[in-house]
């Protein structure tokens, strides 16, 4: 697996030092609260409700057993014994004290982990699919382009204070894990006529109260010229995008307001002037080391004789959460963290242990984590799937979910956020009660439901197939309904049903929408297939009827 | 056209006494300007691609930092500096400790800290890391990493 060489380690440890002394000046008074909030955000720790949440980035998604030991230990040292994988790559901590905080991050650089820019105007966190390196048809693995990506925004001297928070997803894989076209930039890895490897360029998606589909910028630059390329689009936003309107400071506002095609001249106006520049090049000996340091820790293997054990809840269990793995012998494993009434994708110190212990057993010491905050072994052999369900059953990690409704996303909602409006986790639990029947669960099939307590959008409703807003009216908790969000396939924003609906009656619609599209459903249609045959008239129908 | 302030000895000697003009008298008046050896004040909003032809008229260019968290600085003291060689002096004016090291890095020569920051250290944040992650106009005393 690839690590961080000595001089990376040395920069972290530099940076603490640096955040340090910044917070010792704010402890005494010497460094106002807006310089510190601006500098604290971009080591990843926001000021919450009750306590002080930090962001740690799990870069493309990857970590290792030896690391998620270190996320355990930082939970139990510094929060109340738990951690929360996030929809985008990143763990939270809820509960950290400020004085601490230096400790703390000096125990993760230990590890190879940081929080550098998981939060704040600058480049965040990469999203990554997690499923990198794993399946079949895929260009390429994406990882040693996010990391080299990663590098170069790394405290970007020109661009470390931009109008909004930027993020970039990248995908090599034929299906989008990574939903790139909702982010501010999204680069898909293609190979042009004449096989040479290169980008495709989105930029300007978003959700929030403005959700908008990135617009393609390029349909192909070549690998080896993408950081010159990146340089003139965040130059265009930086120079020009909006810092005058609060709600308008996203890339996705300059490029409606100018328009994709003018945006894009204008990028690559000043795209020509660097593009030649040799020290621009993306370091294609670098790449090539890269590649071997993420190169799969497996080799095809015949399992002769191999039969897979009879079991009902273990057959149920696989069908939900077993994936296909493109090396013969191996499966890709999926684990849902879903707890009825527990946050989705909280997950204690313990069962990060035991999580890191399985994966060292099981999956060569490997973990990927996804947006619909799971997690996922890679490298799990095919004759040893059943022991792994056998051992995550014991500790009460072989949840079925994962694939069905139940598996919902949600945001920390009102319970624990000061921007929310309205409580996510307790409508979550409640849809997770009413739909507490396995066989109505693998009847439906795989169906998301993303629940945002705000128009932030943290649970990314807007690309579910049920996605839930939640809002103020009289003082009184509703949620607007989107249907028949998706990213994986084609991007598509999810369209509003009606009028929102109040938290009481909430889980009758919800219930109401899925009885729609079974009552609709024609042999294996996934819940978009049937929207799009019926349109919305039967779900408003029967939701507001 | 109002007065030119002035401002002495900034930081280089070799600018002791220059005369400097704010980015609209200079754009009003660059048939009389470019002839005098005056230096301009840009704030971030000004298009610092309106000057670029009359570089070599000016003495030197002051950019404004005083708002924290207004990037667009950087942005023009990259292309004054790195793209178009202006030879003369990027003085960063109401200059950030906490942000002497991305001010340096894209392309600013020489700074007024903010009196506010008087008696901290310096070198602490103008200083504060050993290496860097990508070509910057100014990465001098650096190990390269890209």
């Amino acid at each position: 697996m690839y690590q961080y060489s000595t001089e990376d380690s040395k920069f972290l440890v530099e940076r603490v030092d640096q955040f340090e002394k910044q917070l010792k000046r704010h402890l005494a008074g010497d460094l106002d609260d807006a310089k510190f909030r601006s500098l604290r955000l971009r080591n990843g720790l926001y000021m919450e409700l009750h306590a002080h949440m930090l962001r740690v980035a799990i870069p493309y998604g990857t970590l290792s057993s030896e690391q998620l030991r270190s996320l355990a230990n930082v939970a139990d040292k510094y929060d109340r014994g738990f951690g929360h994988f996030t929809t985008r790559q990143n763990i939270q901590f809820n509960w950290i004290e400020l004085p601490e905080i230096a400790n703390l991050l000096r125990e993760l650089s230990d590890a190879g982990l940081h929080a550098i820019q998981t939060s704040g105007k600058a480049t965040r966190n990469i999203t990554a699919d997690p499923l990198s390196g794993l399946t079949e048809g895929e260009i390429e693995d994406a990882r040693p382009y996010c990391e080299l990506i990663r590098r170069w925004f790394n405290l970007h001297p020109e661009f470390s204070w931009l109008p909004g928070k930027f993020k970039i997803a990248i995908n090599g894989a034929k299906l989008d894990e990574t939903a790139l076209r909702i982010h501010d930039l999204g680069l898909r890895l293609v190979r042009n006529g004449k096989g040479q490897l290169g980008f495709s360029v989105f930029v300007g998606g978003g959700l929030g109260a403005a959700a908008m589909i990135a617009a393609e910028t390029a349909s192909f630059i070549q690998v080896e010229d993408i950081l010159s390329y990146l340089e003139s689009t965040m130059r265009i936003y930086n120079l020009k995008g909006r810092r005058d309107h609060q709600k308008k400071l996203r890339i996705k506002f300059l490029v409606r307001e100018l328009g994709a095609e003018e945006f894009s001249r204008l990028v690559d106006e000043d795209w020509q002037q660097t593009r030649n520049d040799s020290k621009l090049k993306l370091n294609l000996v670098e790449l090539e080391q890269l590649k071997k340091d993420f190169a799969l820790p497996i080799r095809p293997i015949g399992l002769v004789g191999f039969k897979e054990k009879v079991d009902f809840n273990y057959s149920i269990w696989k069908k939900n959460n077993v994936r296909r793995h493109k090396v013969d012998g191996f499966s890709i494993v999926n684990i849902s963290l879903t707890k009825l009434g527990a946050a989705p994708g909280d997950a204690t110190s313990e069962q990060m242990r035991q999580l890191a212990d399985l994966a060292e057993t099981y999956s060569s010491g490997e973990l990927r984590t996804t947006k619909r905050q799971t997690i996922v072994f890679p490298y799990v052999r095919k004759d040893q799937v059943y022991n792994l369900w056998r051992s995550l059953e014991k500790y009460g990690l072989a949840s079925p979910h994962q694939g069905t409704l139940a598996q919902i996303v949600a945001c920390p909602g009102r319970d624990y956020c000061d921007l929310a409006k309205a409580v996510s986790i307790p409508i979550a639990t409640r849809v997770q009660e009413r739909f507490n029947d396995m066989k109505k669960l693998l009847d439906i099939g795989d169906l998301n439901i993303n629940i945002s307590g705000c128009e932030n959008s943290c649970a990314h409703h807007h690309i579910a197939d049920i996605g839930l807003l939640g809002m103020q009216k009289n003082g009184e908790e509703y949620y607007q309904i989107t249907l028949a969000g998706e990213t994986l396939y084609e991007t598509v924003i999810g369209k509003k049903l009606g009028p929102s609906v109040s938290g009481e009656n909430i889980v009758d619609a919800v219930e109401t929408i899925v009885n729609v599209f079974l009552k609709h459903r024609q042999n294996q249609e996934r819940f978009t297939d049937v929207f799009k045959r019926i349109g919305i008239a039967p779900f408003k129908e029967k939701v507001y009827g | 056209m109002g007065e030119a302030c002035q401002i002495e000895s900034i930081l280089n000697k070799d600018y002791e006494s220059v005369d400097l003009v704010s980015f609209q008298e200079w754009i009003e008046n660059i048939e009389k300007l470019s002839k005098l050896s005056v230096g301009v004040i840009i704030a971030p909003s000004d298009d610092v691609f309106l000057i670029k032809d009359y570089l070599d008229s000016l003495e030197l260019i002051v950019l404004d930092f005083n708002n924290f968290d207004d990037g667009r600085g950087y942005s023009q003291a990259y292309l004054l500096r790195k793209r178009w060689q202006f030879l003369g002096e990027v003085i960063g004016i109401n200059a950030h400790l906490d942000q002497l090291q991305f001010m340096i890095r894209s392309g600013v020569t020489s700074y007024v800290l903010l009196d506010s920051y008087i008696g901290l250290n310096e070198e602490d944040y103008a200083n504060g890391f050993s290496i860097c992650y990508q070509e910057a106009a100014n990465n001098s005393g650096l190990q390269q990493k890209y």
